[in-house]
């Protein structure tokens, strides 16, 4: 057992100091040390995007990035996105059955959600793109992108 | 009524706030971590394990090989597999242990003679306070091996007189032999004879969540387990075998389950586990990683196959012949019954009178097979679509008249010369897909690389445990409530790997006791609350379960009549019995039902660089009753989409046994980017006769037939026929570019 390092990180808005060793990943330890299980080990290798997670903003699979990484940074999960209310991204997944197995589904919401903070009017194909990086084994798609576009149009109606 | 409406799942809610626990996420206090040391050789003699250096390891609690299992086998048919295997000089192993068939009087003793027989054995549970030890424990491990020779291919385990495992003569689990009328004159007098050659490999699951389980005693004293499965007390029973405790002494609850496929229906962290905790009397807690779990459970057959098919001018086929072998890898697992339904799809839903069949499941060095999705059907259906559309080709006539003309029909003999179950709707089915499909004109591309087909396919699926088997499911209904019902509490155990099953379970009981839903408590997927539901899987479990619904809530009702309070019933739904097939002629009962399916394929094709893009999947189901049609949907988009990835991405290597795509960047699944541009998916609803509610079935049919029709569209695209899946780019170049040459 190696050597523990604190860490501050702003985690779902919330301040935080945690303990962790230098080679557990950020999954690790928001999963094993924070006790965040939102986010999914599909393959630890950065193919299947269960994991994904917003590192001040951006898209990253937190099995691709250490723990220590997050110091100073801002960090939003899956369970993140809704506040009083679930997110307009999971209202539309739960009414589009864009989820059958769900282990997936945490990815594609933090994933989606990065792409309409980015482009809140994208058209389908810019989702297909950006969505590329996460795999889902049980839905084939179509009601993922569904729910998608659904979501960023009730987002821009309430803009 | 509550069927037939889209009532969002039930565990949406928490699958889309991250709050829904999948074994992987479950944590105990005081909780102990587990790792697997695997065989990682095909082949090879293990003579001693050394365990010296890894109990050594700060941290490590107990090491446990398969000499600490009670009765070291397991298997969902045959108890043909070690639960790990042990080195050769242990001797208790060699003399002890013996074979038990549940189906099969005779006693045999199977030597476990410390063999591993594929990459994927279990060779030792290392168990430590964190996983960190266990790992480095694990790496310290010192096997000493004799590697013995592999035979990593159907054709080498046929042609050698090595037996590879000591009950498998000739190294050939099982053979069917179907013959009906008089193939030989049928053929000579056949205007047209299709003939050729078929194969394809096997196929990953692929669920995006690899093995997990947490074992611990509960307060009752039991041994229990979260784990992800396909059916709660076939993972007990095999559990309180392996360990030679009572049946109640073991508890198995499934939480979330993220996704199965027929991947889960096999044992992975279940025995192992519950031997820990046992043992130990404490949590344990283990996580394969992506690769342990594609080296560590079986994937889809591979095979290979010879067909011919006869016809009139006119026409009507005549005859049919295939000749089938599946690579089963080097146990059962449940290779008999995938070969049973190989058997019974090969030669397509087609009223044919004359029909000879040979199949066979090979033992070899390969990873094990076992179910995925369609159970043999997705083998079975390329065949004998292939050949149709070849037939139709050869015929200058519409793939779908040739269907229309000999598609099953209610009266129906089939190749076991019995009738098909009553209610038979396939040409309805092809009829439904066919019209969604002319509506919308293959448009031609102007770009001279691309060329553009259509493709068909049609395909039957049995409904249920077939060939025999005892098939049935509980339900458990308790009516609460002084004068008028408050609340029903309704007991299942069939598994949710997804699918939406517990949603519609919901639904059913709703419908029912004809009580709102909010009133129905479901108590679902524990042993200990619940009677068995059966597998999820071979697309039954709406089916039996609505039998089990509706004969509890019947009796629940009439108890509630009678004063009773709370009201119990306890129901046991049998469907009608099937009979195995004659060993010699093949004649038989062998499926309750059937659910039928049609689709057709938009392809393009790059003919430089082979790859083909489809641009339009139209899929027609017939799903006797559709309970939740978002759901129905759901499942008809996914499983088109798993059959696009078996037709042309998912390719699995293995050379010399050795698995070469151990990794999702190496084992290709589809990704959002990959998937037919457009999708339709058109829900039939034609009451099965014998199904509650009319109920058939739908989870494993929009999958089987995917490859025949994308090939198809290829072949109506380039002019070129591709026998072997997947259609890799470099496979359908190739395939081109032999035509040119030969043209």
């Amino acid at each position: 057992m190696s050597r523990k390092i604190s860490v501050s990180a702003t985690i779902n808005g919330q301040e935080n100091e945690f303990l962790c060793e230098p080679r557990q990943s950020l999954l690790e330890v928001l999963r094993d040390v924070l006790n965040l299980t939102g986010a999914k080990e599909g393959c630890n290798n950065g193919n299947c995007g269960a994991c994904s997670v917003l590192l001040d903003g951006v898209l990253v699979n937190s099995c691709l990035v250490l723990g220590v990484e997050a110091q100073g940074r801002s960090i939003t999960t899956v369970e993140g996105l809704a506040g009083d209310e679930l997110h307009p991204l999971q209202r539309q997944f739960l009414e589009n059955a864009a989820l059958q197995c769900g282990i997936c589904t945490p990815g594609f919401l933090v994933a989606s959600k990065a792409l309409l903070e980015k482009n809140p009017n994208p058209t389908e194909h810019e989702v297909r793109y950006f969505l590329a990086g996460n795999l889902c084994r049980c839905t084939g798609y179509d009601k993922i992108v569904k729910a998608v576009m659904a979501a960023a149009e009730e987002m821009r109606a309430k803009a | 009524m509550s069927l037939g409406f889209s009532l969002p799942r039930i565990d949406a809610r928490a699958k889309v706030i991250g709050a829904a626990d999948y074994p992987g996420d479950l944590h105990m206090d005081g909780m102990l971590h587990a790792r697997i040391l695997w065989s990682r050789r095909p082949h090879a003699r293990v003579l001693d394990i050394d365990l010296s250096a890894a109990r050594a390891v700060p941290g490590v609690v107990e090491i446990f090989t398969g000499a600490d299992m009670p009765r070291n086998e397991y298997g969902l048919v045959l108890f043909d597999s070690p639960v790990m295997v042990s080195a050769m000089r242990d001797g208790r192993r060699i003399s002890t242990s013996r074979f038990s068939l549940p189906h099969d009087p005779a006693d045999r003793t199977l030597a476990f003679d410390g063999i591993v027989r594929h990459v994927g054995e279990k060779l030792a549970l290392i168990v430590a306070e964190n996983e960190e030890s266990a790992t480095r424990a694990r790496d310290l491990i010192r096997v000493t091996w004799e590697d013995l020779p592999v035979l990593d291919s159907i054709s080498s385990a046929l042609g050698t007189d090595q037996q590879l495992h000591p009950h498998y003569e000739g190294n050939v689990i099982q053979r069917y032999r179907v013959r009906r009328g008089d193939v030989d004159a049928a053929f000579a007098a056949a205007d047209i004879v299709i003939e050729d050659d078929y194969s394809a490999g096997a196929q990953e699951h692929a669920y995006l969540q690899p093995e997990a389980g947490l074992s611990y005693i509960d307060e009752q004293g039991r041994i229990t387990i979260q784990v992800a499965g396909q059916w709660t007390h076939e993972d007990q029973e095999q559990i309180a075998h392996a360990l030679q405790l009572p049946l109640e002494q073991v508890r198995v609850i499934y939480p979330a389950i993220g996704g199965a496929f027929g991947g889960r229906e096999d044992m992975s962290v279940q025995i192992v586990l519950s031997l820990a905790t046992w043992r130990l009397g404490r949590p344990v807690k283990m996580i394969w990683s992506r690769e342990e779990s594609i080296l560590g459970h079986h994937k889809r057959h591979p095979f290979v196959a010879h067909a011919r098919l006869g016809a009139t001018r006119d026409g009507r086929i005549v005859a049919a012949q295939v000749t089938m072998h599946t690579d089963a890898g080097p146990y059962n697992y449940t290779s008999n019954k995938v070969l049973g339904n190989a058997t019974s799809t090969c030669t397509g839903p087609y009223d044919i009178p004359n029909v000879a069949i040979d199949t066979a499941a090979v033992v070899t060095n390969n990873p094990p097979s076992g179910a995925f999705r369609g159970f043999g059907a997705p083998q079975g259906l390329f065949v004998a679509e292939t050949q149709v559309n070849k037939l139709a080709v050869a015929l200058g006539m519409d793939p779908v008249e040739v269907r229309r003309i000999n598609g099953w029909r209610d009266g129906t003999i089939t190749a076991f010369a019995t009738p098909v179950p009553a209610g038979c709707s396939l040409v309805k089915t092809i009829d439904a897909c066919a019209a969604e499909t002319l509506a919308l004109p293959l448009s031609p591309t102007s770009a001279p690389e691309l060329r553009r087909g259509r493709g068909w396919a049609a395909g039957h699926k049995n409904i249920g445990f077939s060939f025999g088997f005892p098939e049935r499911s509980e339900a458990t209904i308790e009516l609460h409530g002084a004068a008028e019902i408050e609340r029903a509490v309704v007991s299942l155990a069939g598994a949710d790997c997804g699918q939406g099953a517990h949603t519609a379970f919901l639904q059913m009981a709703a419908a029912a006791l004809d009580l709102p839903l909010k009133k129905i408590q479901l108590q679902l997927s524990d042993t200990a609350t619940s009677g068995s539901s059966g597998s999820a899987s071979a697309s039954r479990l709406t089916y039996m379960t609505a039998g089990a619904i509706d004969g509890a809530a019947r009796e629940a009702l009439a108890a509630w009549g009678r004063e009773e309070r709370p009201a119990h019933a306890h129901f046991v739904y049998r469907p009608r019995r099937t009979t195995k097939i004659d060993p010699e002629t093949g004649a038989g009962d062998p499926n309750i039902t059937y659910a039928y399916v049609a689709e057709s394929a938009d392809v393009e094709v790059d003919i430089e660089t082979g790859h083909v893009r489809v641009l339009n999947l139209i899929c027609a189901d017939d799903v006797g009753r559709a309970v939740n049609p978002q759901q129905i949907i759901g499942q008809i988009e996914g499983a088109v989409v798993q059959g696009y990835g078996y037709a042309l991405l998912e390719n699995f290597v293995t050379t010399g046994g050795v698995i070469r795509t151990g990794h999702l960047s190496t084992y290709l699944i589809p990704s959002v980017l990959d998937v037919p541009e457009r999708m339709h998916s058109i829900i039939v609803e034609t009451p099965d006769p014998s199904g509650t509610y009319g109920i058939r079935g739908v989870a494993e049919l929009p999958l089987m037939i995917v490859a025949p029709a994308i090939v198809a569209a290829v072949y109506d695209a380039t002019g070129v026929w591709i026998n072997d899946l997947p259609l890799t780019p470099e496979r359908v170049a190739r395939a081109l570019r032999k035509d040119v040459t030969h043209s």
